[in-house]
């Protein structure tokens, strides 16, 4: 199978006062279409700052991330905006909902920066949210939902524009075990049906280990080990 | 993002923070209410001054000087010893010789002027004093001429009656005075009612016994002309008159009648030659009516050419819009100042909200928004809270103005008698530029801010907690 999303000697270092500090160190990895990778690693070990840069929310320090084929180190500002809305889906530890916008409308917002029309939005949301099993929640507010259904809703809207990468930074972090099982298994499905390629970083690594397909251990800004 | 789009979801971020929106709104209203009730004012008295100038006609007409029949009398009076007009540069009697008239104002000059291109009529001033009788009583008035139809001010309000009919009806038209001198008891009772003007028996001698007066011409009254509302009777640069007879009927009349000392000036002239035998002499001055007053200054210079002098109100008013702009300058530059502490709390308003939504701003660049997007979401904004203060503080203004034109009339006009004026004016012009000054002001003071905002890190911002 061709590589889908390759990393090559990805680098980023920080400025912290007059000393460098070096986040990620050289990662070289190579996912597949339709793989689930789980990134693991303790905290400080750079997996963040790699979906980061995966996502186009940072750019490297030096190295080149290609995304189906092409580099997209050579993007701007609104090549690297449109890139994230229409190549790539990001989820977080912490939602990042819209407090103020109920279900649909944190949907709706996405779909908008992604140019669909009013009445084609409206529709689209719902279906979107019908998928995470969410349908009878679209009025409702992040505060009214618990943390699976934010979470469900955060999938439905990084899914809006149809991308074929999703990005998951502790998705169950927030969560008990049994909607973290909830979610995995919601992503396993998402894969399945709408042909997603999942990078997700975790600190459950027994729970990722009996979904993914893929483990990827981190340390110091460096894979240490890669079950694929 | 479409900008429907971008406006409701202006106005949904406004409505999270009513409050705050609504006091930043609020300096928008104040700053606008108070730039434009300054301008308001400046405009008004501008108009009121300007309105005073039309009324008077002195846009429209030019008056025109032809040389007088004294010094056609007397020619030495210009010309030097050798007979060579003096050189530009001296002055005669105060007046810089290329200014005094060196032609006199004939019917055939008349009829040149009339070609001069923006000239709608010249109309020569004729004016004399006569015996009239009317109603049983006999008086001495003054009496002019009237074209027909004639445009100028004075001749477009009647008490009772109206215009002459024909340029050679045998009517004539009279002011309010006359009524009241000659004991018609209102206007309408003057009308249709005779009037004669009265002439000396011509006898050998030249003296008139008593009874002996001669009535020379009699005359229907056709309409009472209605006096000037301030009692201003003086229109453009010329004295009224109680009278007007047809301008051909008073022509005839003043070259039959002429003064002793005119009839000799008149003879003078023409033994020197400088008035043809058949020639007329009746008047000295005409006014001249331009199709608008900015043929006026083109006009001026071809009569100066046609060696006329003349005279408008327009170089007057020249001088007065300077002063009406220093005047509004100074009134918008006290506004202005208000506005500018209201877009200091706009700056403020959507900084403090970039503070705020930096989280909101970093999700929505996660999820594809473009800095440009970012942008214009703070940019409509400010175009709200624009648009509302610019209409509010249009309408905050509108009733400001009324407020105090009314208190003004009631408190200050109305106890002197005197007609309402409208001392804050309010062009559409005016509230419709306040309220796009507003808007430009709102979105000017986001620069800064939306520039901000578009350069928000969505990673720092989407830090975990």
């Amino acid at each position: 199978m061709a590589e889908f999303l390759e990393t090559h000697a990805l680098t980023k270092t920080y400025r912290a006062g007059a000393a460098r500090v070096a986040a990620l160190c050289g990662v070289s990895l190579a996912v597949r279409e339709g793989e689930f990778v789980a990134i693991q690693g303790a905290s400080g070990s750079g997996k963040s700052t790699l979906l980061n840069l995966l996502g186009g929310l940072d750019q490297p320090t030096c190295g080149d991330i290609l995304f189906d084929g092409s580099s997209i180190m050579p993007f701007n500002k609104t090549e690297l905006a449109r890139y994230r809305r229409h190549s790539v889906g990001m989820i977080f530890q912490n939602f990042n909902l819209i407090p103020t916008m109920t279900a649909g409308e944190n949907v709706n917002l996405a779909l908008a920066f992604g140019g669909f029309s009013r009445a084609g939005r409206n529709r689209r949301a719902q279906e979107l949210l019908g998928r995470v099993g969410l349908a009878a929640r679209v009025t409702h507010k992040p505060s009214e939902l618990s943390g699976g259904e934010q979470q469900r809703v955060a999938i439905a809207r990084a899914l809006a524009n149809g991308p074929r990468l999703l990005l998951a930074d502790e998705p169950t972090g927030n969560l008990d075990s049994t909607r973290a099982l909830e979610l995995l298994e919601l992503l396993r499905e998402m894969i399945e049906r709408e042909a997603l390629t999942v990078l997700m970083v975790t600190h459950a690594r027994e729970l990722a280990a009996s979904f993914a397909d893929r483990l990827i251990t981190m340390k110091d800004g460096r894979v240490i080990s890669d079950s694929g | 993002m479409p900008f429907f789009d971008l406006i409701s979801l202006a106005f949904r971020n406004l409505r999270e923070a009513k409050l705050r929106a609504a006091l930043t709104t609020t300096g928008v209203v104040v700053g606008v209410a108070v730039v434009v009730t300054m301008l308001s004012l400046g405009l008004g008295l501008q108009r009121n001054a300007v309105e005073q100038f039309q009324d008077l006609d002195s846009f429209s007409e030019v008056h025109v000087f032809g040389r007088s029949l004294f010094s056609l009398a007397m020619p030495e009076k210009v010309k030097s010893a050798d007979g060579q007009v003096k050189p530009t540069g001296q002055t005669v009697g105060g007046i810089p010789v290329e200014k005094i008239p060196v032609r006199s104002l004939s019917d055939g000059m008349l009829e040149e002027i009339k070609k001069i291109p923006g000239v709608v009529y010249v109309k020569p001033n004729i004016f004399f004093t006569a015996f009239l009788r009317s109603n049983g009583r006999t008086m001495m008035k003054t009496v002019g001429g009237a074209s027909v139809p004639d445009p100028a001010a004075r001749f477009k309000e009647f008490s009772a009656g109206g215009m002459l009919s024909d340029p050679t009806a045998e009517e004539v038209l009279v002011d309010e005075d006359f009524v009241r001198d000659f004991g018609y008891g209102t206007p309408s009772a003057a009308v249709g009612r005779t009037l004669e003007l009265l002439d000396p028996s011509a006898d050998a001698e030249g003296s008139a016994r008593p009874g002996d007066v001669r009535v020379a011409r009699t005359y229907r009254i056709a309409g009472v002309l209605k006096d000037e509302r301030d009692g201003n009777r003086l229109r453009g640069l010329l004295p009224t008159a109680n009278v007007f007879l047809p301008l051909q009927a008073a022509r005839g009349w003043k070259d039959e009648h002429l003064d002793s000392l005119s009839r000799v000036a008149l003879q003078l002239a023409r033994k020197s030659g400088s008035v043809g035998p058949g020639e007329k002499f009746s008047y000295t001055t005409a006014v001249v009516r331009v199709t608008d007053p900015s043929a006026l200054t083109s006009v001026r210079s071809r009569l100066t050419e046609l060696g006329l002098g003349s005279f408008s109100f327009a170089d007057e008013f020249k001088q007065m819009r300077t002063i009406f702009l220093i005047i509004n300058s100074s009134l918008g530059l006290i506004g202005a100042v208000s506005l500018l502490v209201a877009s200091l709390g706009i700056a403020n308003t959507m900084l403090m909200s970039i503070l705020e939504r930096t989280r909101e701003i970093g999700i929505m660049k996660a999820i594809g928004a473009e800095d440009r997007e970012i942008k214009l979401i703070f940019f409509a904004e400010a175009l709200m809270i624009g648009l509302a203060g610019g209409v509010l503080g249009a309408l905050a203004a509108w009733g400001i103005d009324e407020t105090a034109n009314r208190l003004a009339f009631s408190f200050v006009l109305k106890p002197q008698g005197a007609r309402y004026v409208e001392f804050f004016s309010l062009p559409p012009a005016l509230w419709l530029g306040a309220i796009l000054v507003a808007v430009l002001v709102s979105i000017g003071a986001t620069v800064y801010p939306a520039s901000r905002a578009a350069r928000v890190d969505p990673v720092t911002a989407l830090r975990h907690d």
